[in-house]
């Protein structure tokens, strides 16, 4: 007798729930695991009196977002991701791209 | 009660017997929907997790940073200016940071060089952000080589990665001593790059924030909070990506509901007149629409949330990396902390789960009441 | 016993195209009896069956089920009464596609929440009882016409009803199928089941089986039911 389409359905509805459970577990675990390096990180931020997360390097003011002066458009990095719709649409033009600095 | 639960084992059954005729259709209907819910959730846990990271990290952050403006842009600001700060009332400390970028050019990437306070390192020694390192493959002991102001290539010693842990903040960090640093970025001396306040009282913040800069005109101050707050608005809903993301969403689950409530076809019409001839009630029809809904929905919401978790704090978010990389060439891996938000699934299951349910029922509701009669004739 | 006293059913009453199907009808069927109707096409026969059977309200007159006024109840008990007193073989069979035999047939079942194994055993051998034991599994789309009928009866029979209506059983069957179906009529009256048959074909209609023969036209009966 094969099983009914009701079981199949609490089974596989169940096997979620207990693997939900489990990341749930997990996510405890880790989080109270991480509470150490995050308060050594915190501590490096207060030693180094950084301000900012390192998540856009393409220009200053991706790179340190809470220090960007008010008006910083196209910056830095020659291919830097504009703010700016149009800047999406455009690419940078080929001499910024070239590197006039020595090669070391 | 085993009764009622036995009837609705029975409705399920029946349910899922109907569903698996078109197994194409709704298997189709089954993955576009936990992509959805996968999107969605990777995106929720992802922001979440790292605006709480954020939060907890950047409490180490100084509680006041002043800058100086100059024609409209930020420009080093003068060592004088510490001491005038020092004077206003509530100020502990005022220290100047030396800092600045560094583009590479054969790496094409920029990176952040700072000098900080207490640097122990010994002369022509630097520490590196582990990312560079990863980016570079430059170790400790390895020697580096940047080129400086003055054009002049500049050899250094690596004598220390920066923690791999921390890297979500120090990934492209160099660390050198300020002597060295000025002579290499041609900051004059008597100038910084900004100012850090301690401040003895913090609700005073603002206040001496407002002070700074009746003082020195110049200025723009700086607090800790409003650094908190950057980071708490950077990955809003109405940020630009998301709003692809989620507007994207939206379509599919419009495109969803207006199938489903369009109304239902005339077989499926026949078929419930047939049940209810046969005996069952109006009650019986919606519930099984119900568990038509409930059964692709729940196990979707299921499947996508927990790929979704898997995505983000196993694989690391591997699949948003090339959007978040954008033009970057050095960037953090994202080795997040899980810290998950249940009212944020409540949410996503109410604006999943609930209203796919409702579409399926609702066009229902007139034909489980029409007259049976209808299937004495074809 | 089924009473039924000066029914009538107008369709789309009121509008250009009102239409009285059935006409002041009056019959009673007893418990235990074999009763056919029998008239051309369009006479009100499928009508007539499914007022009987508490699936089509009619326009004025009463019903009474066992002494009891059926008439004016809601369309929740219409349900529960149809499900426990009625066994239904509709005149298309209206199996439902795409499902097994066996799916069709315990379908019924399910609001009643009966348990689960000795409902799949009785619907079994309920289709058994047909010899479509072994096409328990197969879709009823692949079925043949006699075979779908025999599970539309094994539909009819799960919730052991003491009144079975059948409406044109042997349309779609060649003679000798249709003489099985009789067989089975036999069977299910030596049981003591009550059974309605709404056929023009002379196979049913002149069988020994019939206690009392019906005959309408334009709606209305024309020959008076059983003797009472
Ligand atoms: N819903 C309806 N609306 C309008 N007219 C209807 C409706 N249902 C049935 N009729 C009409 O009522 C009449 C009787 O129909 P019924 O189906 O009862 O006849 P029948 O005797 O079963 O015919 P057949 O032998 O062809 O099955 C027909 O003329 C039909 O057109
Ligand atoms: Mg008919």
């Amino acid at each position: 007798m094969t099983a009914r389409y009701s079981t199949w359905f609490c089974l596989t509805t169940g096997a979620m729930l207990l693997m939900a459970l489990l990341l749930v577990i997990h996510a405890g675990v880790r989080t109270t695991a991480d509470r150490l390096i995050l308060r050594e990180t915190t501590d490096l931020v207060r030693s180094l009196e950084l301000t900012d997360l390192c998540l856009f390097t393409e220009a200053s003011y991706t790179r340190h977002l809470s220090l960007a002066d008010l008006r910083t458009p196209f910056q830095e990095y020659p291919l830097s991701l504009e703010h700016f719709p149009s800047g999406s649409l455009a690419a940078p033009p080929p001499y910024l791209t070239e590197s006039h600095a020595p090669h070391p | 009660m085993p009764h009622t639960l036995e009837k609705q084992r029975h409705i399920i059954d029946f349910t899922l017997a109907s569903l698996l005729r078109r197994k194409g259709k709704n298997g189709a209907l089954f993955t576009v929907y936990t992509l959805i819910v996968f999107i969605l959730a990777s995106v929720m846990f992802f922001t979440y997790a790292l605006k709480e990271e954020a939060a907890l990290v950047l409490k180490g952050a100084p509680e006041i940073v002043v800058q100086r403006t100059l024609q409209g842009r930020y420009a080093p600001i003068p060592e004088e200016y510490a001491a005038k700060i020092k004077g206003i009332r509530g100020v502990m400390a005022v220290r100047s940071r030396v800092w600045g970028y560094y583009y590479d050019p054969v790496f094409m990437a920029n990176y952040t060089i700072m000098a900080p306070e207490s640097f122990s390192l010994g002369p022509g020694c630097i520490a590196l952000g582990s990312g560079i390192s990863r980016m570079r493959r430059a170790y400790e002991g390895d020697t580096i080589s940047f080129t400086g102001a003055d054009g002049k290539s500049r050899n250094f010693t690596i004598s220390k990665i920066l923690p791999q842990e921390s890297q979500l903040l120090s990934a492209d960090l160099i660390l050198m001593a300020e002597s060295e640093y000025r002579e290499f970025s041609g900051l004059p001396p008597g100038l910084a790059s900004d100012l850090t306040l301690k401040v003895r009282n913090p609700k005073e913040l603002s206040t001496i924030a407002e002070k700074v800069v009746r003082l020195l005109p110049d200025s723009r101050p700086i607090i800790r909070n409003e650094i908190l707050r950057t980071y708490d608005a950077l990955f809003s809903w109405r940020g630009g990506l998301l709003i692809i993301i989620m507007s994207a969403a939206v379509l599919a689950f419009v495109i969803f509901a207006w199938d489903k409530a369009s109304g239902l076809s005339a077989e499926e019409k026949k078929e419930i007149g047939i049940l209810k001839a046969v005996g069952w009630e109006t009650s019986d029809i919606l519930f099984m629409k119900f568990w038509e809904g409930m059964t692709v929905s729940l196990t979707s919401f299921l499947a996508g949330t927990i790929l979704a978790y898997l995505h983000i704090f196993f694989t690391a978010a591997s699949l948003f990396a090339p959007v978040l990389k954008g033009w970057s060439v050095l960037y953090p891996e994202f080795r997040l902390t899980p810290f998950i938000n249940p009212g944020q699934i409540a949410t996503l299951f109410f604006l999943t789960v609930v209203p796919y349910t409702v579409t399926t029922i609702i066009p229902s509701w007139r034909a489980a009441t029409i007259d049976p009669d209808s299937v004495l004739r074809s | 016993m089924i009473k039924v006293t000066h029914i009538n059913k107008v369709y789309n009453a009121g509008r250009p195209n009102e239409f009285t199907a059935v006409r002041d009808v009056s019959l009673t069927v007893n418990l235990g009896e074999v009763t056919v109707l029998k008239g051309p096409s369009g006479s009100g026969k499928t009508t007539l069956l499914g007022i009987l059977g508490c699936m089509v309200r009619p326009s004025s007159g009463r019903i009474l089920l066992s002494d009891r006024e059926i008439t004016s109840l809601p369309e929740r008990f219409l349900t529960q009464i149809r499900r426990e007193t009625f066994g239904f073989i509709f005149q298309q069979f209206n199996l439902i596609k795409g499902l097994t035999a066996l799916e069709n047939v315990m379908a019924p079942a399910y609001p009643t929440g009966e348990k689960y194994a000795p409902l799949r055993a009785r619907a079994l051998e309920s289709l058994a009882l047909f010899n479509m034991g072994h096409k328990a599994a197969a879709r009823v789309e692949w079925l043949s016409g006699g075979e779908a009928q025999r599970v539309a009866i094994a539909r009819s029979l799960i919730n052991n009803p003491a009144i079975i209506i059948a409406d044109e059983p042997t349309a779609h069957l060649d003679t000798k199928l249709s003489h099985e179906f009789m067989a089975i009529v036999r069977q299910l009256k030596e049981k003591g089941k009550t059974i309605l048959i709404a056929s023009h074909d002379p196979i049913v209609y002149d069988s020994e089986l019939m206690t009392s023969r019906i005959e309408l036209r334009d709606g209305s009966v024309i020959t008076p039911g059983s003797p009472a």
